[in-house]
């Protein structure tokens, strides 16, 4: 790939970013916000030796372990920042190619040097693998400080807190997890990106309704037409449970990725993409 | 062919959805996929989605039953 094609691509990105700033960084900024006050919240109301015991105990429960044994805990810090990312990123795919025809950006993205496949693709990197860093990096900034008020809390307290260290590089270690985590969440959702991609480049008007309409009519075909439920099937197989794609432990890493059920969904994606891409000579 | 394909975005909307299907279809029947209903685990009762399609089995039989019961009965008209 020369230079000048990842000069591009970069320039794609950085449009994505700048255009969708609430999502991407607004968002999960009042997130942290919120948690953090809610915490603060909670410790305001707790008695001191009661708060100081509960330092005590936290401490010593890190103190020595393995940080990536550890980070595990740190997920479910994580789990409110997964859901937001979820709900912005369907706004976002939905309304992303909707939106360029709508203000006919599209006529402009189309007389630069990008063709249809690099921009539907830069849309999906953005969501992929960018989206999740401002996520992971916003909870650094609130695990940072987190940590300050919890010595302080600690020094004002005079607990000795000899596994905060400890716990701190716990919490780092889940940061990757948790960009591990989102990054195969994407890949196994890639179908439902697809569909949302497509939807976005076809409708006229309210894309969401035609994603969700069409998407139950075609169930409801599929039972007409070959007398069969896979459809149905394949979708509540692969969204009832969400142990297929959070991981936990960084040894999953390989087989959550490489093993049938996800392969096949980047197959089944690829094809909706590829009608997306397709979709976009369409600028009416 | 590809006229045809790309002749207007409806075309286009339909030969994707028809691709998507098929593959789907296909592996489903190769694969023999079948739904992995939810079950929810609680300490205060059973409840697995599965069973809701053998009760409707068995509501449809028990029906079948009665409309027959109701018609031994009303004997000859």
């Amino acid at each position: 790939m020369d230079k000048f094609a990842v000069l591009q691509f970069y320039g794609l990105l950085k449009r994505e970013v700048l255009e969708h700033k609430n999502l991407f960084i607004g968002a999960p900024t009042v997130v942290a916000l919120l948690i953090l006050v809610a915490t603060t919240w909670v410790a305001t109301q707790i008695d001191q030796n009661q708060l100081a015991e509960g330092l005590r105990y936290v401490s010593i429960l890190f103190d020595g372990l393995s940080p990536f044994d550890m980070a595990p805990f740190f997920m479910l810090v994580a789990i409110p920042f997964y859901l937001t990312l979820y709900v912005c990123s369907v706004i976002y795919l939905i309304n992303t190619l909707y939106q360029d025809r709508k203000e006919m950006s599209i006529l402009f993205w189309q007389s630069m040097p990008v063709s249809n496949f690099q921009t539907v693709l830069s849309k999906i990197v953005a969501i992929v693998l960018v989206a999740p860093i401002f996520y992971v990096l916003i909870i650094f900034a609130m695990y940072l400080i987190a940590m300050v008020w919890l010595t302080i809390l600690g020094i004002s307290n005079d607990v000795d807190l000899v596994g905060i260290g400890w716990m701190f590089l716990a919490a780092i270690a889940s940061l990757v997890l948790i960009y591990i985590s989102a990054f195969v969440t994407s890949l196994w959702l890639l179908p439902s990106i697809g569909w949302l991609l497509l939807f976005s480049a076809f409708a006229k008007k309210t894309p969401l309704l035609w994603a969700g309409g069409v998407f139950i009519l075609v169930g409801f075909l599929e039972d007409f037409v070959f007398g069969t439920q896979y459809l149905a099937n394949w979708v509540a197989s692969r969204t009832s449970d969400p142990n297929q794609y959070l991981i936990f432990e960084f040894q999953s890493v390989f087989e959550r990725i490489f093993n049938y059920d996800t392969l096949f969904g980047i197959v089944v994606g690829s094809i909706l993409i590829a009608g997306a891409v397709f979709m976009r000579r369409f600028t009416d | 062919m590809k006229d045809l394909i790309l002749r207007n975005r409806y075309t286009l909307l339909i030969v994707t959805l028809v691709v998507y299907m098929s593959v789907l279809v296909a592996e489903g029947m190769v694969t023999g996929r079948e739904v992995r209903a939810i079950e929810f685990e609680n300490p205060y009762f059973d409840m697995n989605f599965n069973e809701l399609e053998k009760f409707r089995e068995r509501r449809s039989n028990d029906d079948d039953d009665d409309i027959r019961a109701r018609f031994d009965d009303a004997g000859d008209v």
